[in-house]
């Protein structure tokens, strides 16, 4: 395109020709001489968690492994597999407790007059930027006070601490569904409630699934709040258990691999979902053409 | 918004004034008054997030000035103690360490490594071949999406002796993480945001209008020069914001430096937020480690403001 451009109004085209090509193939190499360094750098500590999961005689190394399932079906003791189902328990709660609000709240917000709205949603979007771990030490006393000291508890907080990032990403969804269909429902005689969630809910689907597939990973990644608010060695999720490796004489790199892939691999699979889920939803404008 | 609400109601000259409205009964979007049906709708957010996000914010700032322990007498009966811990962080060592350490941590790992390994792979993902980019660019997303618990175990295995990280540089009988503990946390916690700010530089680079460039390139303006000149002045907004959001998240990556060196060796790696689960959990001082988390909050409180503010106008 660019090269098209400088043969018209070069004033020799020639010359022009023969230095552009080399100056971009210059370019061309650099870049991707720095790409292929990062590349490296950051996909060696990924190759060895993958060849440390299948190799016989795990070490620190990275070396071509002596292939074995055996560090996979021994990750999968009891204790490992019941700490993943907590995991998943602790953030199916959470992102319920996230998202239902959320999705109310951020309605509300775009839809809504609101007294102070500006300066509301600024300070919501502040509140995503706070870190769980300050919370931790009020909370651990709070509970430990209220006996709340377990499993649900503790996913209510991780619910809560994902809820002003969800009602962002709800919000700025539902600003973009269009109010035709919803003023028509209305018109019908349709009271807020069935609004909410006959129209807009519908309508904001791929929106609100992505604020709770954020609410789900936020929940799932957490490890301070469970290996805090969580005591009872039993209720304990996958990241708790994982820090168990760490306790260890030695630690036993192979099984921590396959552990890890296999609490780690939903994440990846999410965060597709994700991905795929916005795309889905810039294209959204057709449901009112019909 | 308000264009989409005109037009939506019946040929009525003045929008703003509901008294002249036709159809008193048809509801229109009300931007006027405030609802009554807004208040179920917001009441369970606002309701969790009061009592369990500012509450306990709140409450950590009152329990600062208390004697309140993990175990013995104080951990149910504690009192009000005034200014004794303050008095205790001012003339606090390790304190001072911990804060010093937090800044390092946050400018290096957070600013320096992440800012500038993100850049630079934005912009050498516009010139190099689709390929490398697209596996490239996938590697580095994965990396931002593991886990932090993963994360810290990938990065022990790497800076153990015969790791990855010494199989790199050269050296693999170097015990990293005992001689650079700094520099290994950070290039672990560098390595899982990288990610998150190559997608925002990536995006931000696809809106500079290609003409600014070809007319760079016409007037024969090396490489070099067109990214000091076009690139880094139409960026910087986004860099702004971005160096904003990584250093919040840096500061919030507590797992990660927790889980390698529990804020050693020593106290090498103690930046505040591990200080303050330490002096909490395992010294048992819960009302010191929640004033040591009240610094941390109005640091970020900072943080946030500014980023809130400058992505606002970046918008």
């Amino acid at each position: 395109m660019s090269t098209a451009t400088i043969s018209t109004t070069a004033d020799s085209p020639d010359e022009a020709a023969r230095v552009r090509p080399k100056r971009l193939n210059s370019e061309k190499v650099v870049s991707t001489l720095i790409l292929v360094v990062v590349g490296i750098i950051f996909v060696a500590p990924l190759l060895w968690l993958f060849f440390s999961a299948v190799d016989a005689n795990a070490s620190a190394r990275l070396e071509w492994p002596h292939f074995t399932f055996k560090n996979f079906t021994d990750a999968a003791s009891d204790d490992n597999l019941r700490a993943l189902l907590n995991s998943a328990y602790i953030s199916v709660v959470a992102t319920v407790v996230a998202t239902v609000p959320a999705t109310m709240a951020a309605y509300t917000f775009s839809r809504h007059h609101i007294p102070w709205k500006g300066p509301l949603l600024l300070f919501i979007l502040m509140l995503s930027g706070v870190p769980v771990s300050i919370m931790i030490i009020p909370l651990y006393e709070q509970y430990l006070k209220l006996g709340l000291l377990s499993l649900v508890p503790a996913a209510v907080f991780l619910g809560v601490t994902s809820l002003p990032f969800e009602i962002w990403m709800i919000k700025n969804f539902i600003d973009s569904v269009p109010t035709e269909l919803e003023e028509a429902a209305r018109l019908e005689g349709a009271n807020t409630t069935q609004i909410l969630v006959r129209v807009i809910t519908p309508m904001a689907l791929p929106g609100i699934a992505a604020a709770a597939i954020f609410g789900f990973i936020n929940a799932w990644g957490n490890f301070l709040v469970p290996l805090v608010l969580i005591p009872a060695a039993e209720q304990a999720p996958s990241p708790v258990a994982l820090y168990g490796f760490f306790g260890g004489q030695v630690i036993r790199f192979g099984q921590v691999a396959a552990y890890s892939i296999m609490y780690s691999v939903p994440i990846l699979i999410l965060y597709l979902a994700m991905a795929r889920l916005f795309r889905g939803g810039f294209t959204l404008g057709g449901a009112i053409r019909g | 918004m308000s264009t989409r609400v005109i037009t939506a109601g019946t040929a009525v000259p003045g929008p703003d004034e509901t008294s002249t409205l036709p159809h008193p009964s048809a509801p229109r979007h009300d931007r006027q008054r405030f609802q009554k049906a807004s208040l179920p709708l917001l009441f369970p957010a606002a309701a969790l997030l009061i009592v369990l996000f500012l509450a306990p914010i709140a409450y950590s700032f009152y329990l600062g000035f208390t004697n309140l322990k993990l175990t013995g007498a104080t951990a149910r009966h504690h009192r009000f103690t005034g200014l004794a811990n303050v008095h205790r962080l001012i003339s606090d060592g390790v304190f001072h360490e911990s804060l010093y350490l937090t800044a390092i941590f946050v400018v290096g790992s957070g600013v320096v490594m992440t800012t500038v390994v993100a850049l630079a792979m934005a912009v050498a993902m516009q010139r190099a071949p689709a390929a490398v980019s697209g596996v490239v660019g996938i590697v580095v997303m994965i990396a931002y999406m593991i886990p932090p618990v993963t994360i810290a175990i990938m990065w022990v295995a790497a800076g153990t002796p015969g790791g990855v990280i010494t199989m790199l540089v050269g050296q693999s009988q170097a015990d990293i993480l005992h001689t650079y503990p700094m520099l290994l946390v950070s290039a672990a916690n560098a390595w899982s945001l990288t990610g998150l700010a190559m997608l925002l530089f990536s995006a931000a680079l696809r809106n500079i209008p290609a003409d600014i460039v070809e007319a760079a390139q016409l007037e024969n303006a090396g490489a070099i020069q067109r990214f000091t000149r076009i690139t880094l002045p139409l960026l910087k907004p986004t860099i702004v914001t971005t160096v904003l959001l990584i250093s919040l998240m840096s500061l919030a990556n507590f797992a990660i430096v927790f889980l390698m060196t529990g804020g050693g060796p020593g106290t090498a790696t103690m930046i505040l937020p591990v200080y303050s689960y330490q002096q909490g959990f395992f010294f048992n001082d819960l009302a010191y480690g929640a004033l040591i988390g009240n610094i941390t909050v109005v640091i970020t409180t900072i943080f946030s403001a500014l980023f809130v503010r400058f992505s606002r106008r970046d918008s």
